[in-house]
């Protein structure tokens, strides 16, 4: 019973508050530390809390490429199936099949940038402006070619104006300096239709220029991948080799006219299409199930 | 980028059956917008078709989407006549795909006969279901592999749930916090001001 009695005492210490003057308002401690506490320092040197420099983020020099191996690769008969599955009932027209080729390259240095004229086009509707001195020869020559618009201040208007019926733009060398006046840049240059001799679009020969244009595709590196659409869905599997194919093979020598010292290569293919996943692909052709012949996957779609 | 299950999910599930060899051709028509009971047949294009089509690469399976949310929902299975000589598929006229409503049905060629099934204002179990019955398809079978896959995926999915609320209930927590100490501080500095 005594130790009862011992801690009453306590007790009934606990249960009476201090009886301070409730003040006005109650501002918590850490809201206002300057007001209610002053800032208290201790001995403890000038150590403590010292700031580390800022890590340095490591920067590579390459674009980082992985290990494979564990992946699953497929061959182009068995991503053809798993994408035509993927894509059943959408319109094989817009539908697309897409190359996505990874490269091993350095961030630095020269960039992949190329046309080619695949053997089954993709799309069909390129419009070709052309720049050539007016009231010439060249002109009634792009037309006769097909140009949808030809001239050179008349065409520089249009396309100040924002009517731009074409999706490439050629200039006859007759007219580069004219072009250099018009100060286009601004206007064409993000849609990528500035004319330059690097793009190969100023040329002395319309007639080449015109036909390497009709039914050939950009393509260029970024981010160390080249994009390029390869096919539409309804193409059959050998339609869609073929034109792998070419865009392997043109890939390859345009990185071979690169100076070796770039080191760069091909690291990864992968088939991919509007919808669908993308396939990494193993470079084989024929389907791995044999109930599935390659005929079998050029159906209507 | 191949989800890690993903293909999976096209070789197995609701609608992974091999057709028999006398279905030529199936046709779907229905709307673009699941309104006035279109949701069903939406639903098996996006979920049944991909698998049937997989596992039947050579059956043109097409599918004809209208604007008309008040037209009809149809399936039309094509079934080539006992004894009819097997028509290799190029040789049909075959209209394909079409997401402006200008692939309607054919008609049946010679020693081929169709089958509609009215698919409005129906589940797509259930046009399922009928489909399997009218076509006398046989259901892929998993094999023990992908079996155990697909106990892992399930798996995998259960625990994305849990771990899924827990995070959800952590942030909200992280979110009462940051907002009672902000409403705090605004109060203490308007208490501030007024001194």
């Amino acid at each position: 019973m005594a130790s009862t009695n011992q801690f009453l005492a306590s007790m009934a210490r606990l249960s009476l508050s201090p009886s301070t003057r409730p003040s006005a308002i109650a501002i918590p401690n850490f809201l206002l530390p300057s007001i209610t506490a002053p800032l208290v320092r201790h001995a403890s040197g000038a150590g403590g809390m010292k700031k580390r420099p800022a890590k340095k983020k490591k920067t590579y020099k390459s674009f980082r490429s992985y290990d494979l191996s564990p992946m699953e690769q497929f061959t182009l008969c068995d991503a053809m199936r798993y994408i035509r599955a993927f894509e059943v009932g959408r319109p094989p027209t817009s539908v697309k099949y897409e190359i996505a080729l990874k490269l091993k390259t350095q961030k630095n240095g020269p960039v992949l940038r190329n046309r080619i004229r695949l053997p089954f086009p993709v799309k069909t509707d390129t419009r070709i402006a052309v720049i050539c001195p007016e009231d010439s020869p060249l002109l009634a020559e792009a037309q006769q070619l097909g140009a949808v618009a030809v001239g050179e201040e008349s065409l520089f208007n249009a396309i100040r104006e924002g009517n731009i019926p074409f999706n490439k733009l050629i200039c006859h060398t007759d007219s580069e300096a004219a072009l250099r006046k018009a100060n286009l840049g601004k206007l064409l240059g993000p849609k990528g239709l500035m004319p330059s001799q690097k793009t190969k679009t100023i040329t002395s020969n319309l007639k080449a220029t015109m036909q390497e244009l009709i039914g050939a595709d950009e393509y260029r590196e970024r981010n160390g991948v080249v994009r390029l659409a390869v096919g539409q869905l309804g193409f059959t599997p050998q339609m869609l080799a073929d034109n792998v194919k070419a865009f392997m093979g043109n890939v390859k020598s345009d990185i071979n006219e690169i100076d070796d010292t770039f080191g760069k290569g091909v690291d990864e293919v992968v088939l991919s299409s509007t919808n669908g996943p993308g396939f990494s692909l193993n470079g084989g052709f024929s389907p791995s199930d044999e109930k599935i012949q390659p005929e079998h996957l050029q159906s209507v779609m | 980028m191949v989800g890690p299950f993903q293909l999976l999910g096209i070789r197995h599930g609701p609608g992974a059956a091999i057709l028999p060899t006398n279905v030529t051709r199936i046709h779907m028509e229905f709307a673009h917008k699941i309104n006035d009971g279109h949701m069903g047949p939406k639903k098996f294009w996006r979920e049944h078709l991909p698998r049937l089509k997989f596992w039947n690469p050579a059956i043109p399976m097409i599918v004809n989407r209208t604007t008309d949310q008040l037209g009809p929902a149809t399936m039309t299975l094509y079934f080539r006549d006992d004894g009819a000589p097997a028509a290799s598929k190029s040789e049909l006229p075959q209209p394909s795909s079409s997401s402006t409503g200008h692939s309607k049905a054919p008609e049946p060629s010679e020693g081929e006969r169709a089958v509609t099934i009215d698919m409005k204002n129906r589940r797509s179990e259930v046009i399922l279901k009928d489909f399997m019955d009218m076509t006398g398809a046989v259901p892929v079978i998993p094999t023990p592999q992908e079996e155990a896959e697909m106990r892992d995926a399930a798996e995998l999915k259960q625990r994305g749930e849990i771990d899924r609320e827990r995070v959800r209930k952590m942030l909200e927590a992280e979110r009462r916090e940051a907002a009672m100490i902000s409403q705090a501080r605004s109060e203490a500095a308007a208490l501030k001001a007024a001194a």
